[in-house]
């Protein structure tokens, strides 16, 4: 086992876009972990960015504030405090949908017939439903705020992966080790745990750490249309829901506050690519299909 | 003194219910089983053997429905228990290896893991004494180092050695039935030789039966004591292995017999059973072995034939079979 350990790591150090990945990701963990450090909290509730100046237009880096100032608030605080919010939208969404995904689609491809029929009818279903629309229906049925808008990812966000997985079942389904399990008597339920999922489970897991990246674009979108986080909230989306207003420049001057959009976005940019890669990485490492 | 059969198969019929329709796989099948004894169930592909042994354990896919006959194993009747009282019988009572121990072995646990698996589920064992079982049966179905062996993953084990794995799995609860399906068709001659005798060695000193479904009359000839002949899904013959090789009396029997290469008879070229086994959806009316038949007449393309006891433990499913003893009593005649 040890040796397998070994492999995975030495594979991974010899491939460069993983290093990078896993190194910005390891940069964004320990800003979320740090933020308090980096960023003491100025009021009773950390992840409310402080008010700085009641002036309402942007203003350009200086000492106090390297990232520069947004209406009247500071946008490298609601950087670092954000990260912490991008962890917890990203991880949390892609946790429990995939979860779901993974409980229905298991059912589905497991035992087949018109179980599989109907669940994978209930999934197409909500799949032909667009899912912007949807969550913006969703946050303004339950009310704003960053709770509802992951609720609203999570509802609409598990159909990928429970047909990713039951696709997969399907096949392995029709291995001879899955009929050798039931030949020894082994119950359904432990088939699905031990002898299915196991081989079935890593597109699963890479597809979920790339989606992480792309539910903060999609939660930033949302806040970007001011259905997520509230005003204030350190949450990389409602910075640029900020900017919105200042996006093209004062006249004769288009790049006057392109802080107010460069540092939210790249931020929000490597973020995503961070996780991408590092979902390639785990790909080329545990899938089995490509070991060598 | 007659013994008490362990397992006993009557008029079952399993049927596949495609899109094209119906596929009889298996349709009327009988048999045996005595304590100790193999059985050899032998015919070309696709004539049903290994339909019958998953209808035994109950093992079809969704489409496949046993729709008639029995399955006696100790008095109960194996196609009425509830789907709970099954899966106890599977790998307690009757346990099952495969054609392809390559595939048969879960590619991503230790082969140890998998054999405690089977002796934790029935057993009631805790995993420590599972484990210490686990390597005495890899010792006994001769792993070497089956300390080393038991935390290794099946790809790290060479096809022969993922068979005896599989055997030892298949053991680990000291099953009263042993269904090898094909167990040595994708191992080399040498290996093949090896795990037969393995397998032997086993039944000798569990006193299991076997039922070993192969293709190959000359693993039928050295490793069974019962022969159960199928084409398209039905037993054509059934009988002791002594009295099939000396006194096959269907034609399809004779036939299989007549294809083994012989080194005591000079042969210009090898004989074959004319013609393929008819697509399962279109099989021919009346006997269904009727094309490919040199003894056919009217009646065989218009009635089925029954199973007829001809002799004591000797039953055979042809209008002529008769015949077949006077063309081989010619054929005899005509070498001497």
């Amino acid at each position: 086992m040890r040796s397998e350990t070994k492999r995975i790591l030495r594979r991974l150090l010899r491939n460069p876009s993983a290093v990078i990945g896993f190194s910005l990701l390891i940069f964004f963990i320990v800003v979320a972990i740090a933020a308090p450090l980096i960023c003491p909290p100025q009021s009773y509730n950390p992840y409310m960015i402080p008010i700085v100046s009641w002036d309402l237009t942007p203003k350009p880096p200086s000492d106090g504030h390297p990232f520069g100032v947004i209406a009247g608030r500071d946008i490298f605080y609601g950087i670092v405090w954000g990260t912490r919010t991008a962890f917890r939208v990203g991880l949390l969404v892609t946790l429990i949908s995939t979860a779901i995904g993974l409980f229905i689609g298991s059912i589905a491809g497991y035992f087949g017939g018109w179980i599989d029929e109907i669940l994978m009818r209930i999934t197409d279903i909500f799949l032909s439903i667009p899912y912007i629309l949807a969550a913006i229906v969703i946050t303004s049925f339950l009310g704003m705020g960053l709770n509802n808008v992951m609720i609203a990812l999570v509802a609409f966000g598990w159909m990928a992966a429970a047909r990713l997985i039951r696709g997969n079942i399907l096949q392995v389904r029709e291995e001879q080790y899955v009929l050798a399990a039931k030949a020894l008597g082994v119950k359904n339920f432990l088939i699905i745990m031990k002898h299915v999922l196991p081989n079935t489970i890593f597109p699963v897991l890479i597809q979920a750490s790339m989606r992480i990246g792309s539910l903060v674009i999609t939660a930033a979108a949302l806040s970007f249309l001011g259905l997520g986080a509230p005003i204030g909230y350190a949450d990389w989306g409602s910075l640029l829901n900020f900017s919105r207003n200042w996006l093209l420049g004062a006249s004769g001057e288009a790049f006057k506050y392109w802080y107010a959009i460069v540092y939210p976005g790249v931020t929000m940019v490597l973020f995503v690519l961070a996780w991408n890669l590092v979902g390639d990485a785990l790909r080329d490492v545990f899938d089995p299909r490509l070991r060598g | 003194m007659k013994k008490e059969p362990i397992l006993s198969v009557r008029n079952l019929k399993t049927y596949f219910y495609t899109e094209d329709g119906i596929v009889k796989a298996v349709d009327g099948v009988d048999f045996d089983v005595y304590q100790g004894e193999t059985l050899g169930i032998v015919g070309e592909s696709g004539c049903g053997k290994s339909v019958t042994s998953l209808s035994i354990l109950r093992l079809l896919d969704e489409k496949g429905k046993i729709v008639d006959g029995s399955i006696i194993m100790e008095g109960k009747d194996l196609l009425k228990l509830s789907e709970e009282k099954m899966r106890s019988i599977r790998g307690n009572d009757i346990a099952m290896i495969f054609q392809e121990p390559m595939v048969a072995l879960n590619p991503v646990f230790t082969v140890g893991d998998q054999i405690t698996e089977a002796i934790v589920l029935h057993q009631k064992t805790d995993e420590v004494t599972a484990k210490k079982m686990a390597v005495d049966l890899l010792r006994k179905v001769g792993i070497p180092e089956p300390e080393k062996r038991v935390d290794e993953y099946p790809h790290e084990l060479s096809g022969g050695m993922r068979q005896r794995a599989m055997i030892a799995m298949a053991l680990s609860c000291k099953p009263k039935i042993l269904i090898a399906d094909e167990p040595t068709t994708s191992l080399d001659v040498t290996i093949q030789a090896q795990i037969m005798e393995l397998m032997k060695e086993l039944q000798r000193e569990y006193g299991m039966a076997i039922i070993l479904i192969t293709h190959d009359m000359g693993v039928i000839a050295e490793n069974s004591d019962r022969v159960v002949v199928m084409y398209a899904g039905k037993a054509v013959e059934y009988a002791e292995v002594k009295t099939l090789f000396n006194d096959p009396k269907h034609p399809y029997t004779w036939g299989l017999l007549h294809a083994i290469p012989r080194l005591d008879i000079e042969q210009q070229r090898l004989y074959n059973i004319p013609g393929v086994v008819p697509n399962p959806l279109k099989f021919p009316k009346g006997c269904k072995f009727n094309p490919r038949c040199e003894f056919a007449e009217e009646i065989c393309r218009r009635e089925e034939p029954e199973l007829k006891q001809i002799e004591e433990n000797h039953s055979v499913r042809c209008h002529f079979w008769e015949k077949v003893e006077e063309a081989k009593r010619a054929e005899v005649g005509e070498r001497v």
